[in-house]
């Protein structure tokens, strides 16, 4: 049979190719290594602003005779399944920023280098707190801060105007115009643009009203979304995706700024930086304040920011460091300020201006919280357990079982 | 004399060498390591040094107790079974519409499918996914236009029936290409003598096609009907993509995302090791008659 010949060997020819592009993938980690480049992972496209991170790539070149530093971006979603992989290859990246929530799952395993006794070395009193004790394991700090951000409220000043509501100063009157500007824009539009499985916005809502996520009982860590507290921001929260809002029950927190741009939303939550994102011809009209908490003041939020390590299979360890330390330079600290980029030496912080976004974006931080420390938490996230959660409590699904059955899945997930 | 025949001889096997080189270095490596390692406690301490554990069956154990797995598998097995039967009939079917157009229709039937087969998979997700966006998506805004207000802002990736719908379009859409290209190509040899005879003979065009086409191509289908299968089995940019686009990942994991969030995602290479062994089987006990098929058809 002549035909079947043609076919096997098109068939295989076909499985070769498609082989072939499975290896496709990774080779774009392959072109690195010799000592003379330095390479800094850096998270999210341009979380670093590319004129700053410009300036770093210049200034180490000229501080450093024959090194280049080599930048390499990779995206939020990627990052922890890169590193995992990366990390532990001769092919490591030297220098990686990992978030702040994640440092634990690398600093655990002694995927970076111990830096407690260089702490000196980059500044007197680096911060924020909460930032290096999320790079500790062990009584070793082997992650520092590199920028902090907190999620506060943008919203239309002509919005409001028109409703003639005046900036929220209570969760619950936080709640009210929410749903009151709803009502007034028509059925395409969002009073708070929340989208359901938005859950490092949606969060708010639990560490507002006093619950979390999950705490520490002796070794083991005990999931407490189904917490009296928590349970009590969830079913608030739940009323703002039932009355204040029209994004989709599965989307998450990227690109949060479109629906305003696009004239469908009057508020929207997201880090400091996303003002940038905002259309220029809507810059006049945004305005921005800290979400309320419950009793007024500011309401604890997500802490946002990452940490930066040294990976400890480098072979270029001294180089490195000079780059931590060149990141802590005060140029350097100013510029990110500058940027709207909480400073790891807070001395540099009031640069980030005094308009009532740094106000707010201050404010919000200063009550701030992170995630529960456990290395396991990384896992939670790829998971995607907490987006499917918020994602059910936005759909409707009551409250109190789904907040128990995740609970359960927190328990056998950071408990591993 | 003996001597040239002995190098003649090592020359031939030596040509074997780079072949049985890539096999090993390409198949035998990655299978026996991973064999290895869903007998062994292979978790992230393990992956920075740790010396990791031999601990016998006790990550199949763990799957198979699991009713997560089941849900997958039994998932996978009816997603690949719809997926693959529409792409073959699709596919054979747009073959004979080929055969029996005039060029200029086929020419442009066969660029539009080519383009669709050569587009990276990544491109043709994202403009899929856009086309069933919640908000400004082409689908929903076409079927409320045409007068099903229901679909506005309608969401296709929550509910996971939906999500299969969605991503079963987009996988059968990129593969019918290779069935059809392949099946014209097999419809070329069939003999326009037999076909002008029966015709004469009075033979319908339902009777032409089964008794003398279906026939002359069958093995030619068989091969492609087995590839498919096993593609579609092991689909994973697809799913990964919308998953991450939307809908529940738990509840919509098949095979290929299910075992990347056991191993890549939460870092438990062992249970993912085991359970890609248990895709391996499950691959081999499908195919398993095609295969029989295939070299019964060879060596005749």
């Amino acid at each position: 049979m002549k035909l079947t010949k043609i076919a096997a060997v098109a068939a295989a020819s076909a499985l070769a190719l498609t082989a072939l592009a499975a290896c496709g993938g990774s080779s774009d980690n392959d072109a690195e290594g010799g000592s003379d480049t330095l390479t800094l992972w850096l998270a999210g496209k341009e979380d670093t602003p590319k004129k700053v991170e410009d300036w770093l790539v210049k200034e180490f070149a000229a501080q450093n005779e024959g090194k280049t530093l080599k930048v390499q971006h990779i995206d939020w979603g990627d990052l922890i399944p890169r590193l995992n992989t990366a990390l532990q290859s001769d092919k490591t990246p030297d220098v990686v920023e990992v978030g702040n929530t994640q440092a634990a799952t690398f600093t655990s395993v002694g995927a970076f280098t111990d830096l407690t006794d260089k702490l000196d070395q980059l500044g007197d009193d680096i911060g924020p707190k909460s930032f290096v004790e999320a790079g500790t394991f062990d009584g070793k700090v082997s992650a520092v801060p590199y920028y902090w951000g907190s999620r506060y409220i943008f919203y239309s000043k002509k919005a409001f105007k028109d409703a003639g509501i005046a900036v929220p100063t209570t969760l619950d009157d936080f709640a009210k115009a929410a749903a009151q500007l709803k009502a007034d824009g028509g059925s395409k539009y969002s009073g708070f643009w929340l989208p359901g499985q938005d859950w490092r916005n949606g969060i708010s809502w639990i560490f507002a009203n006093g619950g979390d996520i999950a705490k520490q009982d002796g070794d083991n860590w005990v999931g407490t979304l189904s917490s009296p507290e928590s349970i009590k921001g969830l079913t608030e929260l739940q009323g703002l995706f039932e009355k204040a809002t029209t994004a989709p029950k599965d989307g998450k927190d990227a690109e949060p700024w479109t629906a305003f741009n696009n004239g469908e939303a009057a508020m929207f939550m997201a880090p400091s930086w996303a003002r940038f994102s905002v259309e220029e011809k809507l810059a006049k009209d945004l305005g921005g304040f800290a979400l309320p908490g419950v009793d007024g003041g500011a309401a604890p939020v997500f802490a946002g920011g990452s940490n930066l390590g040294i990976s400890a299979k480098s072979k270029n360890q001294d180089l490195s460091f000079k780059l931590l330390k060149l990141i802590y330079s005060d140029e350097y600290q100013q510029q990110l300020a500058k940027n709207g980029l909480g400073p790891a030496n807070d001395e540099f912080t009031s640069l980030m201006g005094d308009d009532e976004f740094a106000k707010s974006a201050i404010a919000a931080a200063g009550s701030s919280k992170l995630t529960p420390a456990s290395p396991e938490w990384a896992s939670v996230e790829s998971a995607s357990l907490m987006e499917e959660f918020f994602g059910k409590i936005a759909s409707g699904e009551d409250v109190e079982a789904t907040a128990k059955a995740t609970d359960a899945k927190l328990n056998d997930a950071l408990n591993k | 004399m003996s001597s040239t025949r002995l190098t003649h001889r090592a020359g031939t096997y030596g040509l074997l060498v780079p072949t049985i080189l890539v096999l090993v270095v390409g198949m035998a490596y990655p299978l026996g390591r991973q064999l290895i390692l869903s007998f062994q406690e292979f978790g992230r301490a393990q992956q920075f040094g740790q010396p990791a554990p031999f601990i016998g069956l006790d990550n199949y154990r763990e799957l198979v107790t699991d009713r997560t797995m089941w849900a997958v598998i039994s998932r996978s097995l009816a997603f690949c079974a719809v997926c693959a039967s529409i792409t073959m009939v699709l596919g054979t079917a747009f073959a004979v519409l080929m055969k029996a157009v005039s060029t200029v229709p086929r020419l442009t039937l066969q660029i539009s499918m080519l383009l669709a087969w050569a587009m990276p998979v990544i491109a043709a997700m994202t403009a899929w996914q856009w086309l069933f966006d919640t908000r400004y998506g082409l689908v929903n805004w076409l079927l409320t236009k045409v007068g099903l207000s229901d679909f506005d802002d309608h969401n296709w990736l929550i509910e996971p029936l939906s999500f299969f719908f969605v991503a079963g379009v987009i996988v059968i859409w990129m593969s019918v290409p290779f069935v059809a290209f392949t099946a014209y190509a097999a419809l070329s040899q069939v003999s326009e003598e037999t076909l002008e005879a029966s015709h004469l003979d009075g033979a319908t065009a339902i009777q032409r096609f089964r008794h003398i086409i279906y026939p002359t191509i069958r093995p030619i289908l068989t091969i492609v009907a087995l590839l498919q299968i096993v593609w579609d089995l092991r689909v994973f940019a697809q799913i990964n993509f919308l998953q991450n686009a939307g809908g529940t990942p738990s509840e919509t994991h098949l095979l290929g995302t299910y075992i990347y969030s056991l191993g890549i995602g939460q870092n438990d290479y062992g249970a993912a090791s085991a359970m890609a062994m248990f895709v391996l089987a499950l691959t081999l006990v499908l195919t398993f008659r095609y295969v029989r098929s295939l070299l019964k058809e060879e060596s005749r």
